[in-house]
């Protein structure tokens, strides 16, 4: 499809002459643009999701049933696939929360709501989670309102503003240089101005979204049991207080096989790094994959 | 134990010698002791002062003078007396005992001194000597040392080690009120109880005179406890009471349970009532106000070894049960778990275990009811936790055993309450049997709780945002550099695609200049043919390219016509046609080949050119 965009895009700059050839500038970007928008799905995918579907529909047989190691077992071999889903992310933290596993549950419901904000079944979840914590943060208003602004900004469209930014920039662009040669044609002149508006409008949202997506990136979950927050990346390091798992925390730094970690009261301390997951996983949203090398 | 006398005084002073001889001389009758019965006594306390005089002869008694009591009020005095007969070795003996008692309460605290009494008996004078004594200030108990008469001994000094039972001894014990009419006293069953444990604060009036009721009553503050009421009396009820001899009323104001927040050394501080005193409204005589003592407590902190899970607030003598109705129920239909925790303690305080997740059972919120009650001076309550449980699944289901790590006072230990573990047995749902055979009424839709799963899943994606992508921002840039590029362009096509003949106007001057040079080169040995046709044609080409006027198929007339219709100078235009004249005339005569002509003629034609694009572009 890129492919025929692209040839579109030429042959419509070969008929152009040479007075208007800065109108063909456009068409490139279009042609990005859209590409950007409407990802193509890919051949192999198809062939594995009825596979996949299969392993989903046994996992919630094995749910319904009770069985939930098996249950859980089934969800986690289509995590380990490669199967990025709300709906699976939301079946795996349920059965985890009833399988008592708070940290776990906690850390797929927040993998399922980072997938799809609007997942209110997963909220629901998390809610019933949370009333379950072991730690209940006193003063939480000092930085709760960073994870507020997280959940505010996450639904936000970014990939979509991102491309009207590309179409309403470049074309505003393409309107002035047409008005600048044809001064006569004052609609050229409004059509730019409008342009230029979209385009503030969809990088405003852009921001936004980039800056939520960042919050995501730090956003990790407590899945030990237990784990003393040190002043220090190192096991001797003084301990102040614990964290239980199923709390949310921020990481905001990583050194020596330790995260320091922020609460939502702005509590900060070093967890190893097996005491959290982290909700935006390598592979995900552009976090690179951490190639670890055998012995 | 120590007794302070007045030395045993057998001391007789005769008056009339002036000079004090000792009672235990030859030939005394009267023998006169003085003793009081303690040598420390609090300010808001009692001395009680016994002088006996002996008597060995008949007569009749001596007059006892009492001294002015500088230091001390007599509250109250008696006196009584035991007359005696014996024979000793055949001869008779008599002997005459009166003793004086008198209650004497200090005026201030410090150094006090019993000034010596008098005996005055047939004309003869007897003396005490002084006895010196230690006023402590009021509400502060005399050392036991010091005490003459032991008063209950406390169990704590006995053996710090037994479990301790509340203080029950009377609250007046140590009190001695002297003089005083009224006096407001604040007790406490006991003075260090540990943290959260219950302490009894009671405060009474204890009045001499009729008391017909509380004006005003100001509590202490009571900071750093928890408070619960116990007894507020509505109306005054008299208890009577006798404190060092004297008759005196005692009516109970207030009856505190307070449980303390902090371990540490601490004080409740006075409370203040205003006390009507006399017969009723006809006959009051006024009113009076009183404080009472402050109370200090040393509250201790719970010993160490907390078992884990022990809550600060779980201190008192506590038990738990767990219930759960019914134990056999259908699938989705809800059990009522209740969780009841009863004893002595102060039970707003008391944090007891939760239920957790348990796979099957659905959990609603737990609602907490309190009950408080009083029960011998002692708060009580219960706390039940009350909680839906829905079963999702047939089978057995067990509610697990509950644990609740207290701390009981009175043991001195830590103790662990368990309720016992409680199986379900979830049946099927009888078909067309919902929720509503059994409860017709009401159908409970309580938020919370564990979503249905999904049954359906949709693939994502979790591409990098496109921000994040390297060809994002070229992309963007993309717009603004291809305009400025189109500009540089457009204007390089305008310069190639430009007239030649605007060029060779612009061209003129430079060409003509350069023809010159190239006849300047044949100035000096040339061919003069060649330098006269550079010279023309430089002029001639310069006409040409700059004015239009092709020079060649014009006459001389011609010519000039032309340029001067262009707007040059009559005199340039002559100046022109006699240089072109004369080149013309050069190049067929051999007579102006020399070099000096040939400069001069560059000169001119220099100038000339200089002259002619003076003119302008045109």
């Amino acid at each position: 499809m890129k492919r025929a965009l692209a040839k579109l895009c030429c042959a419509l700059l070969a008929t152009t002459g040479a007075r208007t050839s800065f109108a063909a500038m456009a068409f490139p970007a279009l042609a990005l643009a859209a590409a950007v928008a409407s990802p193509a799905p890919a051949a192999a995918e198809s062939q594995s999701s009825a596979g996949a579907a299969t392993l989903f529909a046994d996992a919630n047989t094995a749910y319904l049933s009770g069985d939930l190691p098996r249950a859980v077992a089934a969800y986690e071999g289509l995590v380990s696939e490669g199967v990025v889903s709300p709906e699976l992310e939301t079946n795996l933290g349920a059965a985890c929360l009833r399988q008592g596993k708070r940290g776990l549950a906690a850390l797929h419901l927040e993998r399922a709501l980072f997938l799809d904000p609007g997942d209110d079944d997963a909220r629901a979840d998390m809610l019933e989670v949370r009333r379950g914590n072991v730690d209940r943060l006193e003063g939480e208003s000092e930085e709760g309102g960073t994870e507020t602004l997280s959940r505010v900004l996450s639904p936000l469209p970014g990939g979509a503003s991102a491309a009207l930014l590309i179409i309403a920039w470049t074309v505003g662009w393409v309107l002035l240089g047409a008005r600048m040669f044809r001064p006569a044609e004052r609609s050229l002149l409004f059509s730019a101005i409008l342009s230029f508006a979209v385009a503030l409008l969809a990088a405003s949202l852009t921001l936004a979204s980039a800056v939520g997506h960042d919050l995501a990136l730090k956003r990790a979950v407590v899945v030990a049991a237990s784990v003393p927050a040190r002043e220090g990346p190192n096991d001797r390091s003084i301990s102040h207080f614990e964290v239980h798992e199923g709390t949310t925390v921020r990481v905001e730094d990583e050194e020596g096989g330790f995260r320091r970690v922020k609460l939502a009261n702005g509590l900060a301390g070093w967890v190893p790094n097996t005491a959290v997951e982290l909700v935006v996983p390598p592979g995900w949203a552009g976090r690179p994959v951490l190639i670890t090398q055998g012995p | 134990m120590s007794r302070r006398t007045g030395k045993a005084l057998l001391v007789g002073v005769f008056m009339a010698l002036q000079t004090a001889l000792p009672a235990t001389a030859a030939g005394s009758d009267v023998e006169l002791t003085a003793t009081a019965d303690r040598d420390e006594v609090a300010l808001d306390g009692t001395v009680t002062l016994e002088v006996t005089a002996t008597y060995s002869q008949k007569g009749d008694a001596g007059e006892l003078q009492l001294p002015p009591f500088r230091d001390f009020d007599v509250v109250s005095r008696s006196q009584s007396e035991q007359v005696s007969f014996a024979f000793i070795n055949g001869a008779p003996s008599f002997r005459r005992t009166t003793v004086y008692s008198i209650a004497l309460t200090p005026h201030h605290a410090g150094d006090a001194v019993i000034e010596p009494l008098r005996l005055a008996w047939q004309g003869r004078t007897f003396a005490t000597q002084a006895i010196k004594l230690r006023v402590l200030p009021a509400g502060q108990s005399p050392a036991p040392q010091a005490q003459r008469q032991s008063g209950p001994q406390d169990p704590r000094g006995q053996d710090e080690q037994a479990p301790e039972t509340p203080d029950l001894a009377d609250p007046f014990q140590d009190l001695h009120p002297g003089t005083r009419d009224l006096v407001l006293r604040a007790t406490v069953d006991h003075d260090h109880p540990y943290v959260g444990q219950q302490v009894t604060y009671s405060l009474y009036l204890l009045a001499r005179i009729n008391v017909s009721g509380i004006d005003k009553l100001q509590l202490p503050r009571l900071d750093g406890f928890w408070s619960e009421e116990i007894e507020a009396p509505q109306q005054l009820v008299g208890e009577a009471r006798v404190i060092d001899g004297v008759p005196y009323r005692s009516f109970l104001l207030r009856k505190r349970a307070l449980f303390p927040l902090r371990a540490g050394k601490t004080s409740i501080e006075p409370a203040e009532v205003e006390v009507l005193t006399g017969f009723g409204m006809l006959f009051s005589r006024g009113n009076a106000r009183r404080q009472s003592q402050a109370v200090p407590l040393d509250v201790q902190p719970l010993p160490p070894g907390k078992p884990a899970g022990f809550d600060q607030g779980n201190v008192g003598q506590w038990e738990l049960k767990a219930t759960a109705d019914p134990l056999q129920v259908a699938v989705g239909q809800p059990v009522t778990f209740k969780l009841v925790a009863s004893g002595r303690g102060n039970v707003r305080d008391l944090i007891l275990p939760r239920l957790g997740a348990i796979a099957g059972l659905r959990a609603y919120d737990a609602t907490t009811t309190d009950k408080q009650a009083v029960e011998q001076g002692h708060v009580t309550g219960t706390r039940t936790v009350e909680q839906l449980l829905v079963p999702e699944r047939t089978g057995q289901l067990e509610l697990p055993v509950l644990t609740l790590e207290l701390f009981d006072p009175i043991q001195r230990q830590y103790r662990t309450l368990r309720t016992e573990a409680l199986r379900l047995e979830v049946i099927p749902a009888a078909p067309g049997s919902g929720a509503s055979s059994a409860t017709p009424s009401q159908n409970l839709l309580g938020a919370g709780g564990v979503r249905p799963i999904r049954l359906r899943f949709a693939k994502t994606g979790t591409t990098a945002p496109p921000w994040t992508r390297p060809w994002f921002w070229p992309l963007l840039a993309l717009g603004p550099f291809g305009l400025a590029m189109l500009l540089v362009s457009d204007k390089a096509r305008r310069m190639l695609t430009s007239d030649p003949s605007k060029q060779r106007v612009r061209g003129a001057r430079g060409a003509a200049r350069k023809r010159l040079r190239f006849a300047e080169a044949l100035v000096a040995g040339g061919d003069a043919d060649s330098f006269y046709a550079e010279i023309a044609r430089a002029l001639t080409g310069y006409l040409g390219d700059k004015r239009g006027v092709v020079a060649a198929g014009l006459t001389r007339d011609e010519l000039a016509q032309a340029l001067l219709v262009r707007g040059h100078a009559g005199e340039t235009v002559r100046k022109l046609a006699t240089v072109l004249d004369e080149c013309d005339r050069a190049r067929f005569s051999p007579g102006s080949r020399e070099t000096v002509a040939r400069q001069a003629m560059l000169a001119r034609a220099d100038k000339l050119l200089e002259e002619l694009d003076r003119k302008g572009p045109g």
